[in-house]
């Protein structure tokens, strides 16, 4: 179907839409006009994705004077595929709408090791020894020898993709992984260096978050992007800790003996160049000597190290005289190593800004600021020199050079951890050097002033307000959508007593009250005995898990359980757990039932969806909390006190509350589903913490529903059961009407202009 | 004694309120269930509050209208071979539905076997049930109501898991015997939310979809995953009782024969017997119980062994006995009568063409204030009846008055 919003046709590729899917787009239409940033929540199941797409890709052809490109920033492979997908899907419909003038380009990228196609290299186990192997083939230095000796191995794809040159492009057309990796095989072509070069001409690129997020990824591949850009993070609820993580840097003894062991190797190397060939280390020193901001004289195939730090916080200067000569720069580097040793020895934790840490090197080992700071640069630079191609090898160093480059740089938003062992193992020492980011705003913020839309989306972002202030940016349009739909297909629900009428939570003094656990696995029993087929319960920490699995099986409510269902639990291992959900789909198709354990914040509640059969029920024992003896943790919470004034409680039932929201939506994907969702905690009865839940839950959340004990729990769950079981009308003909075809909206649109949901 | 008498009163005063109450709710749950009474009521045009009881009959009529018309012109398959499974493990013990679901599901089996030999009079039925992790045969297949409903009301208790795959294995193994003009069939009455198997169900389930035998499923609590795939495989119906009014519905629903499946649909001689009915008084040993008896039963045209009952198999030949009524009987599922026309009051703006009373009944079909109530009229004789008649007509009496006195008439005057 096809209609207007305001002067743009909308070409959407369905017979019918659903309401919020237009207002949605209204929004994110009139976000585009502004030229500014946007917030929208909108519940899974909704067809987020295709209403975005159909959006963007019409107001581009409504206005072809001002082409408009498109990022697309997924989390995981899988959904870029799934993004891709839909986007042929749309592409194809407006094609035939519009004739082949609406043809785009569109593509994914991804590592070397998802889109490689020389069977040599792409057999290796991990990303970074997929990178080197290519590497061992690619590097510009490899193809001069290989020139004069055809003994050494070459990538074909490579070669012939570089004889190509600029004939080698993609035709328009829309390219999951898969088909660039059909188009390289076939064309001899390498997808990757393709998918790399054309990704400046595509019309539509979908990627990952760490592409435009972690400084030493995006300043090269996003390096080029144009200002007029769409940027879409997809499901964005945690973008925040994305943010974080690509700032953040952790080292362990492991680190330092690997960093130690590649100083040697380099210090070798250099002897051997010394006697060999010392003139290249000579023209690298008086390249150095001009700045290292004018790489200009390297190849570009080899820029595979880009700066930790953000572009414009590196100041335009030359690298500083003493780590010039390469000799200079590993002893500095091993002096550096030497002090982080010495730190790691401490006995107990310490807590420190970058600028005494700063202080501190200095002071004791006599490597300044500026040095500090160019670190990551010079490294680059000498293995270049050193024609290093086994780069996986010296993952350890550039860790190293990595944070001190972030130190010498930032003297704001992060601090320094020292823990001589983990809290919650006192007695196994396990030393780690933690640079913690408690900024979330600085590695978004050239997003946001590089590029003229940012779209933050996502199924709970509730509440809507807090994002802006941690991520430090103005959205002009900022809304959170329900969920329109036939029948009551969720039922939120919060439990706060147990049978026999005692309250239940797992705040710290309550948790470990075996009446509470009792009350648990009562709730747990009673469930398993009326709900069908899966049901998930999430708890809050994996040693709570732990304590509290434990005392059922010794109360012998878990050989009840087991009576009317399995059980099956998320370990830290991730082999172990894939194949306990493996287990739990197939307990769950047989008709068995099973129960599935898992953790708040686990890996299975941000990644595992538990759609149809195999979450009729979530249950959220406790609310989530963050560790917050984690000094990490509290380092960040005082930071955001004094920097943003979010006041600590504040963040801290916000974080929790978007988990455990993310949590129970893992059960409902789509509208012909349903389920129920138990949340189980007093506390959650509460106005400060139910009011943080994402609106389309609390719509549903019922007054009657807002303050249970088990037995009435159970009540609503075997009525809401049986109504839900009955025959689904799709169309909504009881009365509410959730499937708009052409005529319904455009007489929704001439009648009320404002449609509020 | 005065305790005792008391206790009784309590007792009595409690059956009451659960006959009185079937929908198994009590009042002081209701608020739980937000019922608000007074959300069922409106307020008609004349002012007159009135319960909203037409959805459900509009409802009602709705479905067989729907069914009617698909299944018009659609070969039946009028000899069937049912199996119906009821599930007596643990979960069958519990007590939402009132007494218990057992007793409410071998109430309203009871009552369906009776109106399926009603409508079905050339199908036989067998039981079978799941307790304790495995599958009983209770009854062979047969034809008589009585024998079937007296084994169910003996076996009455509830215990261990169910296992579907034991059951349908079972049930699969003996519907392989039975011959292939048969329609096979499985009803289940589910109330457990799990099954607790031997091995891979869903093999089981394929070889039930390879004897094509079609499986049907109603659940007493909620949807189970496996069911609704059980159904969708074999092509039965998969639907859950909201209460035990709702459960007669959905089991009274496969009273009336399925389209036939089309491998089965060609057309093939059965080889029948109209047995005799044997003269009073004459004494004989009957093959079916082994008895000598006096009087009454049928008499095998073929071995000429006596036979209690009709329809059955005779024992000794093996030849399909059947009497002509059920031959006859059958026959209106082939021809059903057209679906009636709903009448829009708009539609009767002709006061001349204005029905005023039920051909059927003969009673007013205006509602009190001269209102027109909803009523419907056949296309073929174009008389107007009121919506109990239309059930009755469609349900039980299969033929239109108004057509039959129509063609009376027009014979007696040509």
């Amino acid at each position: 179907m096809k209609f207007q919003i305001e002067d743009v046709t909308v070409y959407f590729p369905y017979d019918n839409i659903y309401p919020e899917q237009y207002s949605y787009m209204l929004e994110l239409k009139r976000a585009l006009d502004a030229k500014g940033h946007c917030l929208l929540e909108m519940p899974t199941g909704t067809g987020k994705t295709i209403a975005l797409l159909s959006l963007i890709t019409s107001y581009v052809l409504a206005k072809p004077s001002n082409p408009v490109k498109l990022l697309y920033c997924t989390r995981t492979v899988h959904e870029m595929e799934k993004t891709l997908a839909e986007l042929r899907f749309l592409h194809g419909y407006q094609v035939k709408e519009l004739g082949p003038s609406a043809g785009i380009l569109a593509l994914g990228l991804s590592s070397r090791k998802n889109l490689c196609v020389n069977p040599r290299v792409v057999s290796a186990e991990n990303r970074d020894s997929v990178d080197a192997a290519c590497r061992k083939l690619t590097a510009s230095w490899v193809r001069a020898v290989a020139i004069e000796n055809p003994d050494i191995p070459k990538c074909d794809f490579f070669e012939s993709y570089e004889k190509a040159a600029s004939d080698a492009v993609l035709p328009p057309g829309v390219y999951t992984l898969q088909d660039l990796r059909a188009f390289g095989k076939q064309k001899g072509w390498c997808p990757y260096f393709l998918a790399r070069r054309m990704v400046q001409f595509a019309n539509v690129v979908v990627y990952s978050y760490q592409y435009l997020l972690d400084p030493k990824v995006a300043g090269i591949i996003s390096k080029e992007m144009q200002r007029e850009t769409v940027v879409v993070f997809d499901e964005a609820h945690n973008i925040d800790n994305v943010c974080i993580e690509a700032l953040s840097v952790n080292v362990r003894t492991q680190t330092l003996d690997g960093a130690s062991r590649n100083l040697s190797r380099m210090s070798q190397e250099i002897e051997r160049l010394k006697a060999t060939d010392a003139g290249r280390l000579r023209a690298e020193y008086n390249r150095l000597v001009d700045g290292l901001a004018q790489r200009g004289d390297l190849l570009s195939g080899d820029t595979w190290l880009a700066n930790p730090a953000l572009p414009d916080d590196i100041l335009k200067e030359a690298v500083p005289g003493n780590i010039r000569r390469a000799e200079h720069f590993l002893s500095v580097l091993r002096r550096f190593v030497q002090y982080l040793k010495g730190r790691l020895q401490t006995e107990s934790v310490e807590k420190e800004g970058p600028v005494t840490f700063v202080a501190s090197i200095n002071s004791q080992v006599g490597i300044d600021q500026k040095m500090l700071k160019f670190c990551y640069d010079r490294l680059h630079s000498l293995m270049l020199t050193l024609e290093i191609t086994d780069t996986d090898e010296f993952l350890h160093i550039q860790t190293i050079c990595d944070l001190a480059t972030l130190v010498g740089t930032y003297t704001r938003g992060f601090s320094i951890i020292i823990e001589p062992f983990d809290e919650r193992m006192p007695h196994i020492p396990d030393p780690v050097l933690q640079l913690c980011c408690h900024d979330a705003s600085l590695a978004i913020k050239p997003v946001f002033e590089r590029f003229q839309s940012v779209v933050i989306t996502s199924g709970t972002l509730s509440p809507i307000d807090v994002y802006p202030r941690l991520l430090n940016f103005n959205p002009v349009v900022s809304r959170s959508f329900t969920i329109s739909l036939t029948r009551d297909c969720i039922c939120p629900m919060v439990l706060t007593r147990g049978s026999d009428q005692l309250p239940v939570s797992t705040k710290y003094d309550l948790r470990s009250d075996p009446g509470v656990e009792k009350n648990y696995g009562k709730l747990l029993l009673e469930m398993a005995s009326v709900v069908p087929d899966g049901i998930v319960c999430f708890f809050v920490s994996y040693s709570y898990m732990d304590g509290i699995v434990n005392s059922w099986h010794e109360s012998g409510i878990l050989k009840e359980i087991m009576k009317h269902k399995l059980v099956f639990i998320e370990t830290h291992d991730v082999v172990e757990t894939t194949l306990a959900l493996d287990n739990y789909r197939r307990a769950c198709d047989s008709g068995r039932g099973a129960v599935f354990f898992s953790v708040a914040r686990g890996k299975v509640a941000e990644g595992i969806d538990f759609d149809r059969h195999y979450g009729r029920l979530v249950i959220m024992f406790g609310i989530p909390f963050q560790y917050t003896l984690s000094r990490i943790l509290l380092a960040r919470l005082e930071y955001l006190r004094e920097t943003f004034q979010i006041k600590e409680g504040d963040f801290l039932t916000f974080d929790a509350l978007r988990q455990a929201a993310q949590c129970v939506g893992r059960v409902i994907r789509s509208k012909a589903d349903y389920g129920m969702m138990i949340f189980a905690d007093k506390r959650y009865s509460r106005h400060d913490k139910r009011s943080k839940l994402p609106s389309w839950i609390l719509s549903h959340l019922r007054d009657a529903h807002m303050n249970l004990s088990t037995d009435m729990a159970v009540h609503i769950a075997r009525e809401f059961l049986r109504k839900m079981a009955q025959p689904y009308d799709k169309s909504g003909a009881m009365g509410k009407r959730t499937l708009l075809s052409q005529e319904d909206l455009e007489k929704m649109v001439n009648g009320v202009e404002e449609m509020v949901f | 004694m005065s305790l005792k008498d008391a206790e009784m009163k309590y007792n009595r005063e409690d059956e009451e309120d659960d006959d009185g109450d079937g929908r198994g709710v009590e009042a002081w749950e209701r608020d739980y269930a937000d019922e608000r009474s007074w959300e069922s009521l409106q307020e008609d045009e004349s002012g007159l509050l009135r319960p909203i009881d037409n959805k459900t009959l509009y409802h009602a009529q709705y479905r067989r209208r729907l069914r009617t018309t698909t299944a018009a012109r659609i070969q039946k398959g009028l000899i069937r071979y049912l199996y119906i499974v009821i599930d007596l493990s643990r979960a069958a013990g519990e007590t939402d539905y009132k007494p218990s679901r057992m007793v409410v599901v071998a109430r309203q089996v009871e009552a369906f076997i009776r109106e399926f030999f009603d409508q079905n009079p050339l199908s036989q039925v067998a039981l079978v049930t799941l307790k304790d992790g495995v599958a009983n045969s209770l009854t062979g297949l047969g034809g008589s109501p009585e024998s079937h409903i007296k084994a169910l009301m003996g076996k009455l208790t509830s215990s261990g898991d169910a296992s579907l795959q034991n059951g349908l294995d079972l049930v699969q193994s003996l519907l392989n015997q039975i011959p292939s003009y048969g329609h096979r069939e499985v009803l289940i009455l589910y109330s457990a939310l799990s099954t607790c198997d031997p091995g891979e169900i869903m093999e089981t389930i394929q070889k039930c979809k390879a004897s094509k035998i079609r499986c049907s499923v109603i659940g007493l609590s909620a949807e189970l995953y496996i069911c609704k795939y059980l159904c969708q495989e074999t092509g039965g119906s998969y639907y859950v009782a909201l209460d035990e009014f709702h459960l007669k519905e959905l089991i009274f629903e496969h009273a009336p024969p399925p389209p036939a499946i089309a491998e089965f649909a060609v057309a093939n001689l059965i080889k029948m017997g109209f047995p005799q009915r044997a003269a009073e008084g004459v004494i004989s040993i009957c093959s079916c119980h082994k008895e000598a008896k006096v009087g009454g039963g049928y008499t095998c045209p073929r071995c000429k062994a006596r036979v209690c009952e009709l329809p059955t198999e005779c024992q000794i030949c093996g030849l399909t006995l059947v009497s002509s009524p059920h031959l006859a009987r059958s026959y209106h599922h082939l021809f059903p009568i057209t679906p009636f026309d709903d009448v829009t009051p708009s539609a009767t703006n002709n006061p001349s063409k204005l029905p005023k009373i039920c051909f059927g009944c003969q009673l007013s079909l205006l509602n009190p204030g001269n209102m027109p109530a909803p009523c419907v009229s056949c296309p073929k004789c174009e008389q107007f009846f009121c919506l109990d008649c239309d059930i009755y007509i469609h349900e039980s009496l299969h033929n239109c008055p108004g057509c039959e006195s129509f063609r009376h008439s027009k014979s007696v005057v040509a």
